[in-house]
C-alpha cells in the first residue's frame, strides 16, 4: 500500500513537471503568430520554473520524509483497525452463528424431551386411570358381595327367628291345649302310658 | 366357713346322723326326708335368703332367729338341726347333709325314695304301678315322694339320687320345638 502510494506520487510529480515544461515547446509557435499574451499566462517562465521545481522537490522531499510516512502510517493503522474490526466482526458472526446453532440444537433437544415427557405422562396417566378404575370396580364388587352376604345372613336370621317364633307359638298352644283341655282321668292315662314306656334309672 | 371337703363331708354326716336319730318312727323319717328336700329347694331357690343365713356379719343368734322364723312350719327336729347349722355357719354343707340323710333314711327304712312329679295327684293305681315297676328294677322297696306341677302339661318326671327320667309333655314339646327350629 505504501509502495503503491509512493509510486503514484512519483508518477504524478513527473507528469506535473512534464506538463509544466512542455507547454513552452508546444506553444512557442503561437508566440510569434499573435501577440503572445494569452497562452503565456499558463507557461511558466524559466526564471520561475526552476525555483518552482526546486521548491516542489523540496516540498516533495519533506512530504516524503515526514508527511507520507505519517499519512501512510495513519492509513495503515486505519487499515489495520478496519481489518481487525472486520476480523472481529467475522469472528463474532461466526461465534454468533455457532451460538445460534447450539441454541437451535438445544431448543430442538428440549422440545424432543418435552414431547417425550408428555408422552410418558400420558402413558402414566392412562395406567393410573386404568388401575383406579379396576380398583374401584373391585371394591364395588366386594361391597356388593358383602352386602349380599349381609342380606343372606339377615335373611337366615329372620327365617330362624320366624321359625323359633312359630315353634314357640306352636308349643305354647299345644301346652295350653293339653294342659287345660285334658281331664284328670286323661292325664292319669297318659301318666300310666309314660310309666310303662319309661326306661330305668340306670339308663340315664 | 367349711373349706376342706373331707371336713365338710364329716360335718354333713354328723348332721344327717343326728337328724336321723331324732326321728321317733319310720314314718317320721320319711316325713323328715320330704321336709329336708323342701328345705333345700327353698334355700337354693332364694339367693337372698341363702346370703342372709350365711352372712357372717350378722350375729349367730340373729341368723338362727331368721331361720326359725322362715322355717317354723318344719318338724321341730329338722328345724333344730337347721338352726344349729345356720348358727355355726355350716350352711354350705346343707346339700351334703341332705344327700347323706336321704341315704341313711333309705337304709333305715329299707326303701329307695323316688321323687315323682305329675300334673295331677297320683291315684292308688298309678302309685302301685310305679312302685311295682321300680321295686323290681332296683331290687329294693320303693317309696314315692309325690309332687304336683301343672307346668308339666302332662306326663311324669321321676328322680332318684340325682338321676332323672323325664317323661313330661312339656319336655317332649321342647324336643319338638328343637326339631322345628333346626335349619
Amino acid at each position: 500500500m505504501k509502495a503503491r502510494l509512493m509510486r503514484i506520487t512519483v508518477a504524478f510529480s513527473l507528469l506535473l513537471v512534464l506538463l509544466l515544461a512542455l507547454p513552452t515547446l508546444a506553444f512557442a509557435s503561437e508566440e510569434t503568430e499573435g501577440t503572445g499574451i494569452g497562452i503565456e499566462l499558463f507557461i511558466p517562465k524559466p526564471g520561475e520554473f526552476f525555483p518552482m521545481l526546486v521548491g516542489f522537490v523540496v516540498l516533495w522531499a519533506i512530504l516524503a520524509k515526514f508527511g507520507w510516512p505519517a499519512l501512510t502510517g495513519m492509513i495503515d493503522k486505519r487499515t489495520q483497525s478496519i481489518k481487525e474490526s472486520l476480523e472481529q466482526a467475522e469472528n463474532a458472526k461466526i461465534q454468533g452463528q455457532q451460538l445460534l446453532d447450539e441454541q437451535k440444537a438445544e431448543l430442538a433437544e428440549a422440545k424432543k424431551q418435552a414431547a417425550e415427557i408428555i408422552a410418558q405422562s400420558k402413558q402414566t396417566a392412562e395406567a393410573v386411570k386404568a388401575e383406579i378404575t379396576a380398583q374401584a370396580q373391585h371394591e364395588a364388587e366386594a361391597i356388593t358381595s358383602r352386602a349380599r352376604q349381609a342380606i343372606d345372613v339377615e335373611k337366615q336370621a329372620a327365617i330362624a327367628e320366624l321359625q323359633g317364633f312359630v315353634a314357640d307359638f306352636s308349643v305354647a298352644v299345644a301346652q295350653k291345649v293339653i294342659g287345660s283341655d285334658l281331664s284328670d282321668t286323661e292325664h292319669r292315662r297318659i301318666i300310666e302310658r309314660y310309666v310303662s314306656e319309661a326306661g330305668d334309672f340306670g339308663d340315664n | 366357713m367349711t373349706t376342706k371337703p373331707i371336713l365338710a363331708k364329716a360335718k354333713a354326716a354328723v348332721y344327717a346322723e343326728v337328724l336321723l336319730k331324732t326321728a321317733p318312727d319310720p314314718n317320721s323319717i320319711f316325713e323328715l326326708a320330704s321336709q329336708f328336700d323342701q328345705l333345700l329347694k327353698t334355700v337354693r331357690g332364694s339367693a337372698e335368703l341363702a346370703l342372709t343365713l350365711a352372712n357372717q356379719h350378722l350375729a349367730a343368734r340373729e341368723r338362727r332367729a331368721i331361720a326359725h322364723e322362715v322355717f317354723i312350719h318344719l318338724r321341730p327336729e329338722l328345724l333344730a338341726v337347721f338352726e344349729v347349722m345356720v348358727e355355726r355357719g355350716d350352711l354350705d354343707v346343707l346339700a351334703r347333709a341332705h344327700a347323706q340323710f336321704e341315704r341313711r333314711a333309705e337304709q333305715a327304712l329299707g326303701v329307695v325314695i323316688i321323687d315323682v312329679t305329675t300334673v295331677v295327684p297320683l291315684d292308688e293305681r298309678l302309685r302301685s304301678l310305679i312302685i311295682k315297676k321300680y321295686a323290681s328294677q332296683l331290687g329294693s322297696g320303693v317309696r314315692l315322694r309325690e309332687h304336683v306341677d301343672p307346668g308339666l302339661a302332662g306326663g311324669i318326671i321321676l328322680s332318684l339320687h340325682g338321676r332323672r327320667i323325664d317323661a313330661s309333655v312339656v319336655s317332649q314339646l321342647q324336643s319338638a320345638r328343637s326339631v322345628l327350629i333346626r335349619p
